[in-house]
């Protein structure tokens, strides 16, 4: 214990956290010039024109958060950013959401408080390290010094080591002051800076679960690629042996037996189609729009087809508008009554857009039994979309699928 | 006949050249890749180039993009394009110019030795060759024209039969029907898709083309 407090002064820690305090000063400065421009924009958003004003400070303070992390790394801090906030929903909302977001304003609080803290910590660090070491040496300046301390208040070359004493009682007890405020600023770094661990554990999970899906989307498409060039080449294969085998043999029985064969091939082939179809449609290897064409090439309901898309959806993505669609088609051929349907898929700001109307009875609704739209909205929700179902009875009915563009 | 063969699977590769031979269809190239086809066409101008559609080096839709070229450099040269799956889009492209002398079949289909060899023939004699999988799921679209949607069932089912490049009398086989009830069906479908009286094989291409069009 004694041992520890007589080498605080020359520990590492005491000096990385004097480091830490003066590079702090670098973001702290710029930030607490932010958190005033914050408290101006508090004011002026009650006219409401400071609010863009306040979004923008509330960005920046993110940003600020961001660089807090550069000096936090002399002591060996470090922290998640908190998740940005989603920009899938259109400018408006976008506002709103960074207005309302806490870790920007628990960001720009720490703005404020900060300077304080870090500029008396380093202000203490560096004078009582200079005073100390001055006060440390005064022996040997008053020695070196011809004229002593001046004439009025010299203490005499044996008073000097008085200082000597108070030099040595300074440098023991600064590295604990200094500890003192780095642990307060270290709670601070706690509560205002670090996402709370339920924000960090959501980012977690939506991380790993867009992993999941995007790992499932590339398992399924190559289970699909290793059937058809594996599995439904060899069956070809085999067909054409049987074939080949009946073009040379003459007994009726034989031939019949041969032919026979040949038919339980081509049935197995046709069931393996099937299967691949229900897995990971092949079509999509071809485009998202070439994979609804063909969809709606085979519902028995007209559908009126628009697709409006500039950028090709993620795997994980593109099977999920791709499979929401069939379903949605099959519902129109089966409960609606529909004689004809529309369908539209395009892109709104930050999300993809499907859209698929009829003319049918309506009355569809998300827990309706047999319809499956309770799936869908489960299929929509686990790559964060909605599904909006909009069927007043006797119709007509919209059903509308949106799925973020980004995880 | 002569015939060219692409396909990458070298098992499939070498099963179908062996099934050409036994019936007496000479294979002058038998090639892993579109590109391959291509020059295999170029250089042995055979009657027929089979072609598999996904191929290297993408494994998308090689094969379609091959036999396009080889109908707008060497037409003399009958298509038959091979899918693992239906895909009406590229039965469109392949049909989008001419129909004559063009196929698209599953590639389920080559286990029925006898009508693979049959449709080989009917291609090369000029003839259209669609998988009946293929015509189901553009008729099943085809409603919206309003000409299509005047059709009977008995019509529909005939005009995809008409689709899969099947005279009347093989139809009439096949619907087990009079040879001259199917000619009256088959004139009742021209009149209601108001196709001109020309020479009856360009209207029933035309009828054809009906269906595929609606949906472009």
């Amino acid at each position: 214990m004694i041992r520890r407090i007589l080498l605080a002064p020359v520990g590492g820690r005491t000096w990385r956290e004097f480091g830490y305090v003066l590079a702090s000063l670098l973001p702290a400065v710029p930030a607490f010039a932010l958190a005033l421009l914050g408290a101006v924009a508090a004011v002026l958003s009650l006219f409401t024109v400071g609010l863009p004003l306040l979004v923008g400070v509330l960005l920046l303070a993110r940003v600020a958060n961001q660089a807090f992390r550069w000096p936090a790394r002399i002591v060996g801090w470090h922290w998640p950013l908190p998740p940005p906030v989603r920009r899938d929903q259109g400018r408006l909302r976008w506002a709103r959401a960074v207005l309302l977001d806490g870790a920007g304003w628990r960001a720009l609080l720490y703005c404020f408080v900060t300077l304080p803290v870090t500029a008396l910590a380093a202000y203490i660090a560096a004078v009582s390290l200079a005073v100390g070491l001055a006060f440390l040496t005064s022996p040997i300046w008053w020695w070196l010094t011809p004229t002593g301390f001046g004439e009025i208040d010299d203490p005499g070359w044996a008073g000097t080591w008085l200082y000597v004493l108070q030099a040595v009682g300074v440098l023991l007890v600064w590295p604990w002051f200094l500890r003192l405020l780095v642990s307060l600023d270290r709670v601070l770094v706690r509560a205002l800076l670090e996402p709370s661990p339920d924000r960090t554990r959501i980012a977690e999970l939506q991380t790993s679960r867009a992993l999941l899906a995007a790992d499932a989307a590339t398992v399924l498409s190559r289970l699909e690629r290793d059937l058809h060039d594996g599995t439904q080449a060899r069956l070809v294969s085999l067909g054409v042996t049987l074939g080949r085998i009946r073009h040379r043999v003459t007994d009726p029985e034989v031939r019949a037996l041969v032919a026979g064969a040949q038919e339980t091939v081509a049935d197995a082939l046709g069931e393996l189609r099937d299967i691949v179809r229900g897995i990971h449609p092949p079509a999509l290897d071809a485009g998202l729009p070439t994979a609804v064409a063909t969809l709606a090439a085979r519902s028995p309901v007209p559908v009126e087809t628009a697709v409006e898309l500039t950028s090709e959806p993620p795997a994980a993505t593109a099977s999920t508008l791709y499979f929401s669609l069939a379903e949605l088609l099959t519902n129109v051929t089966r409960h609606a009554g529909a004689t004809r349907a529309r369908l539209r898929l395009a892109e709104a700001p930050g999300c993809f857009l499907l859209e698929v109307t009829d003319d049918g009875r309506g009355g569809a609704t998300l827990d309706g039994g047999g319809t499956g739209l309770a799936g869908l909205a489960c299929r929509a929700a686990a790559l964060d979309g909605t599904l909006r179902v909009d069927s007043p009875p006797g119709g007509p009915t919209a059903v509308t699928m949106t799925l973020p563009k980004e995880g | 006949m002569r015939a060219v063969i692409a396909e990458d699977n070298p098992l499939l590769r070498d099963g179908i050249s062996l099934l050409l031979t036994d019936h007496g269809i000479d294979v002058v190239g038998a090639v892993d890749n579109a590109d391959g086809a291509v020059a295999a066409v170029y250089e042995h101008r055979p009657d027929v180039a089979v072609l598999d559609v996904r191929m290297p080096p993408t494994h998308t839709d090689e094969g379609i993009r091959a036999a396009i070229r080889i109908r707008t450099d060497r037409p003399e040269t009958a298509v038959l394009v091979f899918s693992q799956w239906v895909e009406t889009s590229y039965a469109r492209q392949l049909l989008a110019d001419d129909t004559a002398r063009v196929g698209y079949l599953l590639k389920d289909r080559i286990v029925s030795t006898d009508a693979f060899i049959e449709a080989l023939h009917r291609l090369v004699g000029g003839g259209t060759v669609l998988d009946p999988e293929v015509v189901r799921q553009l008729l099943s679209a085809a409603a919206i024209d309003a000409g299509l949607a005047r059709l009977s069932d008995r019509e529909r089912e005939i005009l995809g039969l008409i689709a899969e490049g099947r005279s009347n009398v093989a139809i009439a086989e096949t619907l087990h029907l009079a040879g001259r009830s199917v000619e009256k069906h088959v004139s009742a479908i021209f009149t209601k898709l108001d196709l001109p009286a020309a020479d009856a094989d360009n209207r029933r291409v035309l009828a054809v083309l009906r269906y595929l069009n609606t949906h472009r």
